[in-house]
């Protein structure tokens, strides 16, 4: 009866894991799961075979133009290829940032990538980007600012905080007497420029941005508490912005 | 997508873009990026995030070439569930827009038996996946559909059909079971 019930609990698990209904940490269980459970594997992949027909009633819909260059440039930056894939990369990037509606993390990985890359040329007047990091590990947030659009978007790359904790962002110098919170960051989100400040872009190149290590939901003094994680200052994006 | 052409040639292109061949993954990209989108669109509202899960996709389909394995599943389906996956992470990342356009995806969704895909051109596949999700409470047969064009959570579902999160869990995992039963006991 027992072993009956785990396989019917498995089952449901691999069912809803295909249609895409587990929550979160049901999510990450499962895929955890499947490294080492043959068992799990097998059951997910029969309930993709299953449902599968479905997708014989969806009706192809072709892509953007350029969709293909996307994929091939980043394939070139992934095995380190030459420059010029990365200026269409970083184009395409801009053009999504200012319209999407919803950011995803994963969206500012090639960002990140080609703004680490020395000497890249840049398309555009009007964005800044800084990258925090901290020396000992790779690049974990994208702050983009666009002074035409009017926002900043902070994109989280990597790094989780520690459950119970958050990470806030915080603008110090240009003038500032004390580190000035921008909020906790969640997977992403946007905030406008005008909380920064300063718009001037004299007074953004100098802002350093940095992260720091707060309970859950913030700073409960205004000021960080915890230690700083990651610091960046801002890039200009085009040559004309020097 | 050519239909008279069979599903090993897509085998065969994903192992050699498996073994770095970018020109055999740029065929497999012009053969099957319209039916990813397609996918990908109805999960997605926004072309911009499509385009973007899309490319995703394409890239993960590039590194994880090397680990398809014929005899587990179809080129397609290994595909189309890489697209489905992402599409449906990205969504989870936003805020789901549950009533705009919710009507629109179950009045699709009532519309799979009549309309453009007639039960003549379907492979008996879908004839008797179909036949089983008739089988199931309309309430269940629509989270399930929802789920699986729309990229719904539970939350979504449990909003649009006005039951608690918790039934719509327990619901999917009955019913669910109850598709897996009449769907084995046909082979």
């Amino acid at each position: 009866m027992a072993a009956n019930d785990k396989n019917s609990e498995r089952d449901a698990l691999a069912a809803e894991y295909v249609l895409g209904t587990l929550d979160k940490t049901e999510r990450e269980d499962v895929e955890r799961s499947l490294k080492t459970d043959e068992t799990l594997r097998r059951a997910v992949a029969d309930w993709q075979e299953k449902l599968s027909p479905l997708l014989e009633s969806i009706d192809p819909v072709p892509p953007p133009p350029d969709a293909l260059e996307g994929v091939l440039s980043r394939i070139e930056l992934e095995s380190g290829g030459p420059a010029t894939a990365n200026v269409v990369h970083l184009k395409r990037r801009l053009a999504v940032w200012r319209g999407a509606t919803a950011a995803a993390a994963a969206l500012a990985a090639g960002l990140a990538l080609y703004i680490a890359l020395p000497g890249a040329p840049a398309p555009q007047g009007g964005q800044f980007v800084a990258v925090l990091e901290s020396k000992d590990q790779d690049p974990a947030f994208v702050a983009s600012i666009d002074l035409t659009e009017g926002t900043i978007a902070i994109v989280r790359l990597a790094s989780q905080p520690a459950r119970g904790r958050s990470y806030e962002l915080w603008a110090l110098g240009a003038g500032r007497k004390a580190p000035e919170s921008l909020g906790v960051i969640n997977a992403s989100y946007k905030i406008p420029v005008q909380q920064l400040g300063a718009t001037d872009r004299a007074s953004l190149r100098e802002t350093v941005f940095a992260v720091s290590l707060e309970p859950e939901g913030g700073s409960p003094t205004g000021q960080p508490t915890g230690p700083v994680v990651f610091t960046g200052k801002i890039v200009p994006l085009s040559q004309g912005d020097k | 997508m050519e239909s008279a052409r069979p599903q090993e040639d897509l085998a065969d292109l994903l192992r050699r873009s498996g073994e770095g061949d970018r020109e055999a993954f740029t065929v497999l990209y012009n053969r099957t990026s319209a039916k990813l989108f397609g996918i990908i669109c109805r999960i997605l509202p926004s072309r911009e995030l499509a385009d973007e899960a899309l490319q995703d996709c394409y890239l993960n389909i590039w590194r994880r070439a090397g680990s398809f394995d014929p005899e587990i599943s179809s080129p397609v389906t290994w595909m189309a569930t890489i697209a489905r996956n992402r599409a449906i992470d990205i969504r989870r990342l936003g805020a789901e827009r549950v009533s705009a356009g919710s009507d629109d995806a179950l009045d699709e969704l009532h519309s799979l038996d009549a309309g453009p895909h007639a039960a003549a051109e379907r492979t008996e596949k879908l004839r008797l996946l179909v036949h089983c999700l008739e089988q199931l409470p309309r309430d269940a047969k629509d989270m399930i559909l929802l789920a699986y064009f729309h990229g719904w959570s539970r939350q979504a579902i449990s909003e649009r059909l006005e039951r608690p999160v918790n039934t719509v869990k327990t619901l999917l995992r009955r019913n669910l079971a109850l598709l897996k039963g009449c769907l084995d006991g046909s082979e």
